[in-house]
C-alpha cells in the first residue's frame, strides 16, 4: 500500500523532497477487549492504512449469556429478574416490553396507576441513562469534569428509583399486571395504595430540577466547547437510510434526523396523555448524536413531571391467576427504550414458561453499523464514534 | 425540534380499531409478498411467505409498504423433541421457522415476514443486500440454529468461541449446567401444586403476582429477596 506524503510533513522534514511516495504497509491494530472506551468489553480489530481506518470488524461475545435459551428453563414472573441485566444502566426499561407481551397474550388490562408508576420510571431510567453518557462520553474525548456533574445528579435519581423499587440497578419491579407494592408497603390492599415513599412529589421535583440544570450546565461547560466540537462536530456521519437498513434505533436514529420515536406510536405505556417533544438531530453526526440526549433528559423530566402530579389512584395490581399460564400464541413487543428499540418475540404454547424468547435489544444493532461508519475515518474517530452510539455489551450480547 | 405526527394511533381506540388495521396491514403485506397466508393476533401482523420467494418477499414489503426499519432477524426451532423447557402440546411438523421484523420510520406499522425451512436442508438465501443490519443477525441465527445463510459475506461464529460445537439455540441442545445439577428455582417450574390449594412454602418461593403477595410479604419483606434466593442456592 502506497501513499503520497503529505506536503506540509515533507517539507518540514526536508526543503527539497515535496513528492517522495513513501511505502506504508497495512497495520492491523487490536483494540480492546478492556478498554475504557468499549463500555464493557469489546474488541475491535482495526485494519489501518497509516491513521486511515480501512476495515474495523468488532468482536463480541465475550458478555454472552444466553439468556434466550436460559428464558426457555424459566417462569415468566423469573425471566424478570434476567432481562433487567440486558441493559443494566436502564434496568427498569427492560422490564416493561417482556411484560406488555406477556399480558398481551393474557389480555390483562393494567390499572391505570401501575401504568403510570411503569412509565414514571421508565422515564427516570432514561434520565439516568443519558446521565451516564453525559458523563462518560465527554471524559472519552478528554474532558473529565462533565463526569463530576452529571454523576452528582444522576445519584439523585438513582435514589428516587431505589426509594420505589429498592434496587438502584435491578429494581425487578414489575409484576405481570402491575407493579410490586413498594417497600415498606403493607400486606393489605389499603396500606398498598400507599405505594410511592412518603414525600416522593417534593424529592422528585427537587431531583428534576437539578437534572435540567445539569443539562443546562453541559450546554455551558461541553455544547460549545471548542475542542469537544472539533472531536464530534462532522465526524462519523450516519446518514438516515444507513441508519434504518442497520436498525438502527433511539436517540442514535433520531439525531440522524429520523423523528421517530416509539412513545408518540405504539400503545406499551400511557405517553399520549402527556406532552413531551421528539428530539431530532440534523447532519447524524457525533455531536447530533450528543445534543439529541441532552435534549431527551429535558423532555423525559418534563413527562416525569407531568406523570407525577397527575398520577391516578387505584390498584397497583390487576387480577391475575396465582400460576401464570400464557395462552398459546405469538406476539412482538418492543418500547422505546433510553438506548433504542427493546422489543421481545414471545411465543407461547399454553405453558408457565415461554417455548421461544427472542430479544432484541437496541444496542446490539446499534453497534452493527460500526463497521460500516468507520471505514475511511482515522484511529481517533473510533472513539469518538464508540461512545456518541452509547451502547452497553449487555446489551449487544445479551 | 419536532413534533409528534398527527397520526398517532396510541390512545385513539383500545382494542377493536388496533386489531383492525393491523390485519389490513397483514393482508396488505401478504399481498405485496405473495405470501401463502397472514395473521394479525395480539397486535402482530405477520405473513408467511415460501423459502423460494424469501429475498424479494422481504424486499416488497419494505418497498411497497414502506417499511425501511430492519428491527431483527431470527429464527424458532419447532421440535417435538425438546431437551430443556417445556414439550409443545401437539406435534408439530418439524421445520425451522425464520423470521424478520420490519417497521416503519413513520407509524406504528410493523410486518414480520416469515418462512418454514427443513431441518435436513437448513438453508435460505441471505438478506444482506437488502438490510445491511442482517449480516450480524444472520451470523447469530447461523451459529444458535445451525441455518447456512447463502451468499452471505462473512458466516462466521458471532458471539461463540470458533471452538464450540453444537447449535445452543436447538431445542434438542441440552443445557449442560443444568444437567448436572439441577436448577433449585425448577420447583417453580415443574412441582407447582395445583392452582387451588397452592399454600405454603411452593406458593411463597414463587415470585408473587397479584394475591400471593400477602403470603410472600412475611418470607422476605426486602426486595431483592427472590433474587438473593436464587443465587443463593446456586452457590
Amino acid at each position: 500500500m502506497s501513499q503520497t506524503i503529505d506536503p506540509m510533513a515533507a517539507a518540514h522534514m526536508s526543503e527539497v523532497a515535496v513528492s517522495v511516495e513513501l511505502q506504508t504497509p497495512g497495520m492491523t491494530l487490536n483494540i480492546g477487549p478492556q478498554h475504557p472506551s468499549t463500555h464493557g468489553v469489546l474488541r475491535l480489530v482495526a485494519d489501518l492504512d497509516g491513521e486511515r481506518i480501512v476495515n474495523v470488524e468488532p468482536v463480541i461475545g465475550y458478555m454472552h449469556r444466553g439468556y434466550e435459551k436460559l428464558s426457555e428453563v424459566r417462569t415468566y414472573p423469573q425471566i424478570t429478574a434476567l432481562v433487567n441485566r440486558i441493559d443494566w444502566v436502564s434496568g427498569f426499561a427492560n422490564e416493561i416490553p417482556l411484560m406488555v407481551a406477556v399480558e398481551r397474550l393474557m389480555e390483562i388490562e393494567v390499572p391505570e396507576r401501575a401504568q403510570a408508576i411503569r412509565l414514571i420510571l421508565t422515564e427516570l431510567a432514561r434520565i439516568s441513562n443519558h446521565l451516564v453518557f453525559l458523563s462518560s462520553y465527554p471524559l472519552e474525548l478528554g474532558a473529565a469534569t462533565p463526569l463530576m456533574h452529571a454523576l452528582r445528579e444522576r445519584e439523585h435519581v438513582l435514589e428516587l428509583i431505589e426509594g420505589v423499587t429498592g434496587g438502584r440497578f435491578h429494581p425487578n419491579f414489575n409484576r405481570i399486571g402491575g407493579v410490586k407494592p413498594a417497600a415498606g408497603g403493607g400486606s393489605t390492599q389499603k396500606k398498598v395504595a400507599q405505594d410511592l415513599p412518603k414525600g416522593f412529589l417534593a424529592e422528585t421535583r427537587a431531583a428534576m430540577d437539578k437534572v435540567v440544570a445539569v443539562c443546562d450546565d453541559m450546554d455551558t461547560l461541553v455544547s460549545g466547547n471548542e475542542i469537544f466540537r472539533a472531536r464530534t462536530v462532522g465526524v462519523a456521519i450516519v446518514p438516515a437510510d444507513k441508519a434504518l437498513a442497520y436498525g438502527v434505533s433511539g436517540p442514535n436514529l433520531r439525531a440522524s434526523g429520523v423523528a421517530f420515536d416509539l412513545r408518540k406510536h405504539e400503545d406499551y405505556l400511557p405517553y399520549d396523555q402527556y406532552e413531551f417533544d421528539v428530539v431530532t438531530g440534523e447532519n447524524g453526526d457525533c455531536f447530533d448524536r450528543y445534543l439529541v440526549r441532552v435534549e431527551e433528559i429535558r423532555q423525559a423530566a418534563r413527562i416525569v413531571m407531568q406523570a407525577i402530579e397527575g398520577i391516578p389512584t387505584g390498584p397497583l395490581q390487576a387480577k391475575v391467576p396465582r400460576v401464570i399460564k400464557v395462552p398459546r400464541g405469538e406476539t412482538y413487543v418492543r418500547a422505546e427504550n433510553p438506548k433504542g428499540e427493546m422489543g421481545y418475540y414471545l411465543v407461547s404454547d399454553g405453558g408457565r414458561i415461554p417455548y421461544r424468547l427472542k430479544i432484541r435489544s437496541a444496542s446490539y444493532s446499534n453497534l452493527s453499523i460500526l463497521p460500516w461508519a468507520l471505514k475511511g475515518l482515522i484511529i481517533p474517530d473510533i472513539i469518538a464514534l464508540l461512545g456518541s452510539l452509547d451502547f452497553v455489551l449487555g446489551d449487544v450480547d445479551r | 425540534m419536532t413534533t409528534s405526527p398527527p397520526d398517532d394511533p396510541a390512545g385513539v381506540g383500545e382494542q377493536e380499531p388496533t386489531t383492525d388495521t393491523t390485519a389490513e396491514l397483514a393482508a396488505r403485506a401478504a399481498e405485496s409478498a405473495g405470501a401463502e397466508s397472514w395473521s394479525a393476533d395480539f397486535g402482530s401482523a405477520k405473513i408467511k411467505v415460501s423459502p423460494s420467494s424469501w429475498v424479494e418477499a422481504v424486499r416488497s414489503v419494505r418497498d411497497e409498504l414502506g417499511l425501511p426499519f430492519f428491527s431483527f432477524l431470527s429464527a424458532i426451532d419447532w421440535s417435538n423433541e425438546v431437551a430443556v423447557g417445556e414439550p409443545l402440546e401437539e406435534t408439530v411438523e418439524e421445520r425451522y421457522e425464520v423470521l424478520v421484523r420490519l417497521s416503519s420510520d413513520r407509524t406504528s406499522d410493523g410486518v414480520t415476514v416469515s418462512t418454514n425451512i427443513p431441518k435436513d436442508d437448513a438453508r435460505l438465501p441471505t438478506l444482506v443486500d437488502v438490510f445491511g443490519g442482517a449480516n450480524w443477525h444472520e451470523r447469530e441465527a447461523a451459529e444458535m440454529f445451525g441455518i447456512e445463510f447463502v451468499g452471505h459475506p462473512n458466516l462466521t461464529k458471532l458471539y461463540l468461541t470458533d471452538e464450540f460445537e453444537g447449535y445452543p439455540l436447538r431445542k434438542t441442545f441440552p443445557l449442560l449446567s443444568r444437567e448436572i445439577k439441577p436448577w433449585p428455582g425448577m420447583v417453580d417450574v415443574e412441582d407447582m401444586p395445583s392452582t387451588e390449594n397452592a399454600e405454603g412454602a411452593a406458593a411463597a418461593s414463587v415470585a408473587p403476582p397479584g394475591d400471593v403477595q400477602e403470603q410472600a410479604m412475611p418470607q422476605g419483606d426486602t426486595t431483592k429477596g427472590d433474587e438473593d434466593g436464587v443465587e443463593g442456592a446456586d452457590a
